[in-house]
């Protein structure tokens, strides 16, 4: 649809300032066409508050934002034919059921595809027959879900959108972003669920207290951090801790663990002098590269490597 | 952990067993001070003006020969014994208005404060912590008891100083008394807003249920006045149990036995029913299902038609059914009115109509009362869409925040116009059944001329709304009880000019005793097209606010 090669998101030195507190500070968020990327960030790091800049709903202090080459508060109605939003906690009719919410939301979007929202009603188990203040927040969430799928809008701005939704759903949901995704609808998951954000996105960005602290793709970022790696040696165990590029070494009997920054040529060379009888090494996990990020000085401990375990 | 992932910080002001007790007896006592202070100025009011319109005691005989036999008006207003005192007259004047208004305060506050709270999820966290259901309806059933006593003082208050004059002459005790059964059907329904509370699905439900209470009191008590020999029927209604208090009059304090047991016994029942139901919703099951109905639901305006068509059918119904009453009232009423001191004040400024058209006159500033309150509800509806996040929905899509505002406030000029209309309509039905002489036309401009003062209301609230959104709701209801009280104590006469000047309800001509002044009505009409106008151009520019 429309020029392929304008951004669908592209922001600059874009701040919004709270009564003297930085909320955000000199965004520059640029987000190609069909990409889907993953915006990372603790509580209050300013994820929500770049989702309603970018949506109109708020004014930025300084800097501009614009979705598919239209400002987001200037032509925020054009913009918004063009998109659609999912928030993490939204607040409904209470009086409406959940077929009558949707029926409005398509009218006031002023486009559904319906054979794709029966799809998604189907999909996400969801009853549109019930209230709205009836439904428990997961139902609520999968109401505005569909509401947004099924506009199949050029991109969707998504801010914590699987707030409250059970595995099956968290799974239905991904299966729809990959749907729109191959479709070539542009993404925007704004997340605090990371293995979320490593199964979807593309690229990722992490925000901290207000600024853009990273942005690249999953392996671009991991090369930022280190590598774990466990060896168990044969024989005595020799000190790894003078190798380039080695930190964090700790040793138990026979077995080292320590990580490695850079080049693990140096280290390599170390352990291919003593005897070696077995070597795992494991790129980090995003949770890993965000607890570095966040954690302080201290760096990734292996205890908390989720599910993601590569032995190499 | 770093310290950006702490949580926020728990501000323990006070111990969480008495929070309830503490935020309830904040907000009803501020409300109570708001409606006392109303109370008070209607009794000072209506006490002054009678020594000061009613000087001869042959003029004050005549008024009560006049009233005191009068089914009509006893039906509508309660008995009328001593109409030839000031304070038998003052107990007439206030007393049903009052007792409607304490009833109506007592519903509204009770079910905002027992369920709109926790509607809005404010009493979850406290009930996860340290205290139960129950202890946090008792608690703020002793908050909203503060509110009642608030109410009380405040009345009391006013009555004895106007009874001090010595032209009133009201003894203290009796001031007291009086303001006890002033606010007495405001105990009886907090505690009727507690008990429907609990078993209503939402507040709103609640507050219906309430209202439809009141409105079985009012009627059985209407019928027990009504001089068709059931006056024994006036046991069956608190406002019956009200009227046989008689304060100023002929005091029976043994009639505040029902109203104490009947109020002690509502909060009692709503305590114990607290402890029945799950949070969040009512002991009579709610309809959850229901079949889709998509008639409005194709844009934002006709969502804002299906949100406010209860509130707004309720409304009609009130206006409608007020200017009926004055309409069959007007007549006799008009009657005691020809030839005396108040008729010589309308044909002064102009009046031109029969005493009829006059007594309508006064009476229609209570129906602008009403359909001022209308305006200040639409807008404070449409703030609510704003402040509860639900407006996200809409503006997210392709609809300007200018548009939207602009569809809520034709819906609501609509309401307004109608409204004015519907006054107009039923007041000259009603007066036309008594064959009371009044012109159509003038009752039906009369009807219309209700609206302007209503839209300067709304244009007030749009710049509230731009400018400062958190306030809509205190800066528009308080403007209108300013209103009300100006225009209410100007009738004493000694206002400045200046302070009367604010009052939106000074600017409105008293039709149909006095013809339209078209241009005030301009002029005001203006104002609201610029408030609003300013309002729309800050709300455009400003952040959306949720609350």
């Amino acid at each position: 649809m429309g020029n392929d090669d304008t951004p669908a998101i592209r922001t600059r030195g874009l701040t919004k300032r709270y009564r003297g507190t930085d909320a955000l500070v000199d965004l520059d968020l640029d987000v190609g066409p069909g990409e889907v990327v993953g915006y990372l960030g603790p509580n209050g790091a300013g994820k929500t508050t770049t989702v309603r800049l970018l949506l109109g709903l708020i004014r930025a202090t300084s800097g501009t934002a614009e979705v598919f080459g239209l400002d987001c508060r200037r032509d925020a109605v054009a913009a918004h034919r063009r998109l659609a939003y999912v928030g993490g906690d939204t607040s409904l009719w209470p009086g409406l059921t959940g077929a009558e919410t949707l029926h409005l939301l398509g009218r006031v979007q002023g486009r559904v595809d319906d054979a794709y929202r029966d799809e998604l009603v189907e999909r996400f188990d969801f009853d549109p027959g019930v209230k709205v203040r009836a439904y428990s927040k997961g139902n609520r969430q999968k109401l505005v879900l569909i509401a947004a799928l099924m506009t199949r809008a050029d991109l969707l701005v998504l801010d914590e959108p699987t707030a409250g939704l059970d595995p099956l759903m968290e799974r239905a949901f991904r299966l729809s972003v990959r749907e729109a995704s191959d479709r070539g609808q542009t993404v925007f998951l704004s997340s605090h669920i990371l293995s979320e954000v490593e199964a979807l996105c593309d690229r990722v960005g992490i925000l901290r207290g207000g600024r853009l602290v990273e942005m690249g793709t999953l392996a671009e970022l991991r090369h930022l951090s280190a590598l774990t790696v466990e060896v168990t040696f044969v024989g005595a165990v020799p000190d790894l801790s003078t190798v380039p590029g080695v930190t964090s070494v700790a040793v138990d009997g026979p077995v080292v663990r320590c990580q490695v920054h850079g080049p693990v040529e140096a280290l390599l060379r170390v352990l291919a002098d003593a005897g070696v009888s077995a070597l795992l090494s494991r790129e980090p996990s995003l949770e890993e590269l965000f607890l570095a990020r966040y954690g302080g000085d201290t760096g990734p401990d292996p205890t908390v490597a989720g599910d993601t375990d590569d032995a190499a | 952990m770093p310290p950006e992932w702490s949580g926020s910080t728990a501000r323990a002001t006070r111990s969480p067993g008495t929070v309830v007790a503490w935020r309830t007896t904040r907000a009803a006592t501020r409300s109570g001070a708001v409606w006392g202070a109303v109370f008070a100025a209607s009794v000072i009011s209506a006490a002054v003006s009678y020594t000061t319109l009613y000087t001869s005691p042959a003029s004050r005989r005549s008024l009560a020969a006049a009233y005191g036999s009068n089914h009509a008006t006893t039906a509508l207003f309660g008995p009328a014994p001593n109409l030839d005192t000031v304070a038998g007259f003052t107990a007439f004047k206030v007393g049903m208005s009052l007792m409607l208004l304490g009833a109506v305060w007592g519903l509204l506050t009770g079910t905002r404060l027992l369920r709109g709270e926790e509607d809005q999820g404010r009493w979850e966290l406290l009930l996860s912590g340290g205290t139960t259901p129950r202890r946090a309806t008792a608690q703020a059933l002793v908050g909203l008891a503060a509110g009642v006593v608030v109410l009380w003082v405040l009345t009391a208050a006013g009555t004895v100083v106007a009874g001090r004059r010595a032209t009133v002459g009201i003894a203290a005790g009796s001031a007291c008394y009086f303001a006890l059964a002033m606010v007495a059907t405001a105990a009886v329904f907090v505690g009727v807003g507690a008990v429907s509370g609990q078993l209503a699905a939402t507040r709103r439900q609640a507050a219906a249920w309430s209202a439809t209470a009141l409105g079985v009191s009012y009627a059985v008590r209407m019928v027990a006045d009504a001089g068709v020999g059931l006056h024994g029927l006036v046991w069956a209604s608190p406002l019956g149990w009200v009227e046989e208090l008689g304060a100023l009059t002929t005091p029976r304090p043994l009639a505040l036995l029902p109203v104490a047991s009947l109020t002690v016994v509502l909060a009692g029942v709503a305590v114990e029913l607290a402890g029945r139901r799950d949070i969040g919703s009512g002991l009579v099951a709610d309809r959850s299902a229901a079949r889709p109905r998509v008639g409005l639901l194709s844009g934002a305006a006709g969502l804002a038609v299906r949100l406010t068509r209860p509130t707004v059918l309720g409304w009609w119904g009130a206006i409608a059914l007020s200017g009926l009453l004055y309409g069959l009232v007007a007549r006799s009423a008009g009657s005691t009115v020809t030839g005396s001191s108040v008729h010589e004040v309308f044909t002064r400024l102009g009046a031109t109509g029969s005493g009829a058209e006059a007594v309508l006159g006064i009476c229609f500033l209570v129906l602008a009362v009403l359909v001022a309150f209308v305006a200040a509800g639409q807008l404070t509806a449409a703030r609510g869409e704003e402040s509860s996040g639900r407006l996200d929905n809409l503006l997210t899509r392709p609809l300007s925040p200018v548009a939207w505002l602009g569809g809520r406030l034709g819906i609501a000029v609509l309401v307004l116009v109608v409204a004015g209309v519907l006054a107009g309509v039923s007041a000259w039905l009603g007066a036309a059944s008594q064959h009371a002489g009044v012109r159509v036309g003038a009752v039906v401009l009369a009807g219309l001329n209700l609206v302007p003062p209503a839209l300067v209301v709304l244009g007030l609230g749009v710049l509230v709304l731009g400018l400062a959104p958190r306030a809509t709701s205190v800066v528009v209801y308080g403007y209108l009880a300013w209103s009300l009280l100006v225009v209410v104590v100007g009738g004493i006469g000694s206002t400045s000019h200046w302070v009367l000047d604010t009052s939106v309800f000074h600017h409105m001509a008293a039709s149909p005793a006095v013809p339209v002044d078209w241009g005030a009505n301009a002029v005001m009409v203006a104002v609201a097209a610029g408030l609003a106008g300013v309002g729309a151009v800050a709300f455009r520019r400003r952040d959306l606010a949720v609350a």
